[in-house]
């Protein structure tokens, strides 16, 4: 049984809207892609290939999900900056009542009086379910292949 | 840069900006004191736990390769082909039987002795190495190590005295807490590039008033904030130190009413973050080590960790994360670490504030090189304190500092 290209652009839609409230400084929108339970994981693809456990950022339930949206919106102390994701290559497969999907993203990352760099890129492992009718992740590991972080990641990619 | 502008500002409560931009001081930094009678932090034995394991590392701006030999014991040797200088390792970390140069296929065992040249002895008679060559002299340059309870250090220098002198006390006693002979567990890595002087990185760890100020995090919830019971500690030569203290209360007193970053209500929404156990002997829930030159030794709570610091040029370092558990935990404890791992690293609830400041305080320092930075707090002495409203860490390793580089 295929993906149907409504369920496609359904998905595909539900991403961009991700990245987008991210890019748009809409950070206390960020908890809200996320089932319960749910598992959001920022990994480094050299730990990932290792089979090392070690994660960049690690929230295992709804509840850290928004203590580390709290703590990008108000506690952490970092200059402005401008984030732009670009996701793509889009691949979905069915797995029972969920969808697991994989993209490929890129974080340009503007500082100001700087040339923009780019943050990190990798691939997003994604498992999605339907809750109340509603896409949720129920789980976004982001495995980035960049080897050197400029400096730090101070918003969830 | 003028001779006048090098100068060392009279008392050691004041810090020069030259030293964290001048590319002559860096120069020197590099030959005094990463070439020089130290003993740099290179890994730990978990990294490389089988015959034929290697990572790739670095000691000021040299490339070392440490192995694993088939004996058990670990080498280093600088990652330069002797025959004409190609680096032999490409990869961060790997497995072989043997080092081979891709360019002329010379190859070394894992102790870095010369086992084979092609065409030594020519092609049909004619070419080859002369009959005088002898591949014995011309092993890769080896770099001496020496190991402690998993951890793994290198020196590029013969003056350099044993690890155990060189940590002394009361350094060698803190360390051998962490690294108490347990066989370590690796859970990781991370590497961040941070565009600062590589001195900040170890300066941020032995200021220790800013964590009450700066972390939100720590001071919040008391994980490490000048109220708290607390001690400094150096060893003789200042370069080293040793912060340790035991975790207060989420309460208004004397000290948390001046720290604006105080929230008195707040409250995780998944406490599981900070879950902690006692694990090690004593009251003490955090100590921060700086073993110099390149090593932070961090145990807050129950995250642990190494922190390399890799001087990229006056301007900028390299931090390369290795997290790590004992063999003996159970799966409770390592989910425990892995969770506490949120707050340090290059995403940490408490790291991502010093990486930030680190480069606005080069931004800061950049176009004042013949400005200087006070370190006044707390007096002008450079002795142990029993608590963290000083800044006597810092008087303590310029101290040391001025001493290495003869400034």
């Amino acid at each position: 049984m295929s993906i149907s290209a409504r369920q496609r652009q359904e998905i595909e839609e539900f991403l961009i809207d991700y990245a987008a409230a991210i890019d748009d400084g809409l950070l206390d929108r960020w908890p809200d892609f996320f089932g319960d339970p749910c598992l959001y994981k920022i990994v480094s693809k050299e730990n990932f290939d290792s089979g090392l456990p070690l994660a960049l950022l690690l929230c295992d339930s709804p509840g850290m999900i928004r203590d580390r949206c709290d703590a990008f919106a108000e506690l952490n102390v970092y200059g402005p900056r401008a984030w732009r994701h670009m996701i793509g290559q889009l691949r979905l497969t069915e797995d029972g009542d969920s969808v697991r999907a994989r993209s490929n993203f890129v974080i340009f990352e503007s500082l100001s009086g700087e040339d923009t760099h780019i943050l990190c890129a990798g691939e997003y492992c994604d498992v999605l379910v339907r809750r109340d009718g509603a896409l949720k992740f129920r789980e976004r590991i982001c495995i980035y292949d960049t080897t050197m972080i400029p400096n730090s990641i101070v918003m969830p990619i | 840069m003028a001779d006048r502008q090098r100068q060392w500002p009279a008392g050691n409560d004041r810090v020069p900006y030259w030293i964290y931009t001048d590319q002559d001081n860096y120069q020197r930094e590099l030959e005094r004191i990463f070439q020089g009678p130290t003993w740099s932090y290179v890994g730990l034995d978990c990294e490389i736990p089988n015959s034929g394991d290697y990572k790739r590392t670095t000691i000021g701006d040299q490339s070392i390769i440490v192995v694993r030999d088939e004996h058990g014991g670990v080498n280093a040797m600088i990652n330069r082909c002797v025959h004409r200088g190609v680096q032999l390792c490409q990869q961060d970390k790997g497995t072989v039987d043997e080092f081979m140069c891709p360019y002329h296929q010379w190859t070394y065992d894992l102790a870095g002795n010369l086992l084979g040249i092609p065409f030594q002895r020519g092609v049909k008679g004619k070419g080859g190495m002369p009959g005088n060559f002898v591949p014995e002299d011309h092993g890769l340059e080896t770099v001496r190590v020496q190991g402690r309870n998993g951890g793994i250090f290198a020196t590029l220098s013969d003056g350099t005295p044993d690890l155990e002198t060189y940590l002394g006390d009361p350094i060698l006693g803190y360390y051998d807490r962490i690294f108490d002979g347990r066989a370590l567990r690796l859970l990781g890595h991370s590497r961040q590039r941070i565009g600062g002087n590589w001195k900040l990185m170890l300066e941020n760890i032995k200021d220790t008033h800013h964590a009450s100020l700066l972390h939100v995090f720590f001071v919040t919830f008391g994980l490490f904030r000048v109220d708290n019971d607390s001690r400094i500690e150096m060893d003789p030569s200042g370069l080293h130190t040793a912060l340790s203290s035991i975790r207060g209360k989420q309460e208004l007193n004397d000290g948390t009413a001046q720290m604006k970053s105080f929230h008195g209500e707040m409250e995780l929404n998944d406490p599981r973050l900070l879950d902690t156990v006692r694990e090690f002997p004593g009251d003490q829930t955090v100590v921060m080590q700086t073993i110099w030159p390149n090593l932070i030794l961090q145990q807050q709570s129950n995250t642990l960790a190494t922190r390399q610091i890799v001087p990229k040029g006056p301007e900028a370092f390299e931090l390369h994360w290795t997290f790590f558990g004992y063999e003996t935990d159970d799966d409770d404890m390592t989910a425990r670490r892995l969770r506490q791992a949120n707050l340090m690293g290059p995403a940490g609830l408490v790291s991502i504030d010093d990486g930030q400041i680190i480069e606005r305080t080069q931004n800061g320092i950049r176009p004042n090189p013949g400005a200087e930075g006070i370190v006044e707090l707390g007096g002008r002495d450079t002795d142990n304190a029993d608590h963290m409203v000083t800044e006597v860490a810092l008087r303590a390793f310029y101290q040391g500092y001025r001493k290495v580089m003869g400034l």
